[in-house]
């Protein structure tokens, strides 16, 4: 079977995230930049699939600027067969499945796997974009995925909404995944030392056929701004039955909510 | 402006927001042309209460969208939106929204603005108001086209509104697509939830509880609290990872975002990625015993104690209140 997983690089979660003098963007030199959480389950599941399915291979691809070479490289130590990095900065979601549908061509998978969400644009957008390009069905946010090969379809399960689904969907497919899925693996000493003798396909969008001006968000920013920041609020330190009996009034009398 | 209104509701039941899609394009647009869309079993018995919130046309599609299959959704969803040549297509950011949105917005050759804030028409076009990056930034954004905007809402974040006018609410029938292509995603059991609270990311009020609580039965205190309050019990990872909760309780980062009018932490420390999930709450309730506790850096009510003697005293005193 022929996988492909998308990788995106984002800013670490614990990265103290801050506009830049223009107000517009975000102020990001310095900032450790980390493959997106959720890839990481689907670069698992690939993993799982080829352990299970020999004769498979993975294509590890990533669109945008220069940190993609971050995830190309970390799929590599992890053992994918081969990588792709778009060099297209400051591309969209919408970019981002427009550049990799291209770039996933020649190999035609059998098999997209992405991460339910990539955390810095908390878009859910690319799963559904990538499969309308390539025009296979997709299925989002599964905690567990079964692929049967031979019969061409995979079923996962997924919480919608209050719901646990099943849902099956004939391959090719772009599946992306959600925590739960898997335990992702580390890449090993040996596995990093080993990605530095591989290099990855290096393509821009005009290799692709593509305008670069057509990946960018067709949403222009004007501020990007840290949320807003409340006042210090009241501190309560009385005993458990009058601090219930002043949060109760505070609640109901003054805030007016409850 | 022709605004197209995806409007969610659970067998027949519209759920509210429906009515905050409603109200947000009316707010976009006071002259705006409302369709509404509503699919899947019982979806007829919603278009009164549509047109009600001002829909002048309420398509239902029932036979042919169970079971539930992405791609027959999304032919339906931009079938009609070409069909009424919607210039904004609103769904409530949930389940649904990030399952097909960015489907449709692809297939319509427009944009998707996921998990709104604000939006709002300057003449120029849409201002969109999202937080991104976990809610560690709000990004405001300006849209002109090409192509429609697809706008997931954000729960809780549009203030609602009835129309002072009802819409005409024609109702016309929607035949799902027979092309079985769009069949090949479906789903082929679902198993329902059988709690009577409210859904956590609709919630107006969530309680979430943290890895202090100690235990699955210690939760009791919150489930307590929450059969009082008419709340959705939340749960921080800590808790979730240790086995006191259930995943889908998990708010944050890796879990479940929520945007309630009221959230209560309760021995929650107030990590970041716990922060990501739930900072837009409007009124926030910490109770800690650690003064210093980062969670107080959002809370607009600082409780500082032991959870285990004020949650108690709490349940009891909103029982009396609310007698
Ligand atoms: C990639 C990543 C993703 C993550 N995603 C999430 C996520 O989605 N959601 C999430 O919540 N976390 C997430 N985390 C974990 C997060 O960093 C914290 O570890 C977690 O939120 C801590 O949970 P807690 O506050 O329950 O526990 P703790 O940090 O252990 O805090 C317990 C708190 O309870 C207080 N306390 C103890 N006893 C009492 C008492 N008797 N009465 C009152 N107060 C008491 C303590 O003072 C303390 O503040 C994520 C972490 C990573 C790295
Ligand atoms: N630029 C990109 N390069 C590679 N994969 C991407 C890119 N953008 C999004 N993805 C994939 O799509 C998933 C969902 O992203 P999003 O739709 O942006 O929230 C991510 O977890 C990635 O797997």
């Amino acid at each position: 079977m022929k996988i492909a997983v998308c990788l995106k690089p984002v800013p670490s979660t614990t990265a103290d995230l801050r506009p830049a003098a223009d107000g517009k963007s975000l102020q990001l030199s310095g900032v450790e930049m980390l493959v997106n959480p959720y890839d990481d389950y689907a670069f698992e599941a690939a993993l799982k699939l080829r352990e299970a399915l020999p004769g498979s291979s993975i294509l590890a691809v990533s669109a945008g600027g220069d940190d993609t070479a971050k995830c190309v490289l970390h799929a590599i130590a992890l053992g994918a067969d081969a990588a792709i990095q778009v060099k297209a900065p400051g591309i969209s979601a919408r970019g981002a499945a427009f550049a990799i549908a291209a770039a996933l061509k020649d190999f035609a998978p059998d098999l997209v796997l992405c991460g339910r969400q990539a955390i810095d644009d908390d878009q859910w957008e690319f799963p559904g974009a990538l499969g309308e390009l390539l025009n296979i069905p997709h299925v989002t946010a599964v905690q567990s995925l079964n692929v049967d090969v031979d019969g061409k379809k995979l079923t996962g399960k997924r919480r919608f909404n209050r719901d646990e689904q099943t849902i099956e969907a004939t391959l090719p497919a772009v599946v992306s995944c959600d925590k739960g899925l898997n335990d992702p693996r580390s890449p090993t000493l040996k596995g990093r030392l080993d990605a530095k003798k591989k290099t990855a396909t290096i393509k821009t969008p005009a290799d692709l056929g593509l305008d670069p001006a057509a990946l960018i968000s067709t949403i222009r920013i004007e501020t990007i701004a840290p949320p807003p920041q409340k006042s210090p609020g009241r501190i309560i330190t009385l005993p458990p039955t009058d601090a219930a009996r002043e949060v109760v009034r505070w609640l109901c009398d003054e805030a007016k909510v409850v | 402006m022709t605004i197209l209104l995806i409007a969610e509701h659970a067998g027949g039941t519209l759920k509210k927001s429906a009515h905050e899609l409603s109200s947000a394009a009316r707010a976009l647009d006071a002259g705006a042309t409302i369709h509404a869309l509503a699919l899947g079993a019982g979806a007829t018995s919603v278009a009164t209460e549509l047109a009600a919130w001002g829909a002048q046309a309420v398509r239902v599609g029932e036979e042919g969208f169970e079971p539930y299959a992405p791609l027959c959704w999304t032919c339906a969803v931009v079938d009609v939106a070409n069909a009424v040549k919607a210039d904004v297509i609103l769904f409530g950011a949930g389940a649904l929204s990030r399952d097909i949105a960015g489907r449709v917005a692809m297939r319509l050759g427009g944009t998707l603005a996921s998990d709104c804030m604000a939006l709002s028409a300057d003449g120029k076009g849409i201002k969109i108001v999202r937080p991104t990056h976990a809610g560690r930034v709000t990004t405001t954004g300006a849209f002109s086209g090409p192509g429609p905007l697809v706008a997931t809402l954000r729960a809780n974040a549009f203030a609602v509104l009835k129309p002072a006018q009802p819409g005409a609410g024609n109702v016309a029938n929607l035949n799902a697509p027979t092309d079985t292509a769009d069949l090949r995603a479906i789903v082929t059991a679902t198993v329902q939830s059988t709690g009577t609270r409210p859904e956590l990311s609709e919630a107006s009020i969530v309680i979430s509880g943290g890895r202090s609580l100690g235990s699955a039965e210690n939760f009791k205190l919150i489930y307590d609290l929450c059969d009082v309050l008419g709340a959705a019990p939340g749960a921080s990872r800590a808790a979730v990872d240790a086995g006191y909760a259930p995943h889908a309780m998990q708010v944050g980062q890796t879990g479940r975002t929520v945007n309630p009018a009221l959230y209560i932490a309760c021995g929650i420390s107030g990590a970041i990625q716990h922060l990501a999930g739930m900072r837009t709450s409007k009124t926030i309730v910490a109770i800690n015993k650690d003064p210093n506790a980062a969670i107080f850096n959002v809370a607009d009510l600082a409780v500082v104690g032991d959870l285990f003697q004020i949650l108690p005293a709490l349940t009891e005193e909103f029982r009396k209140a609310l007698k």
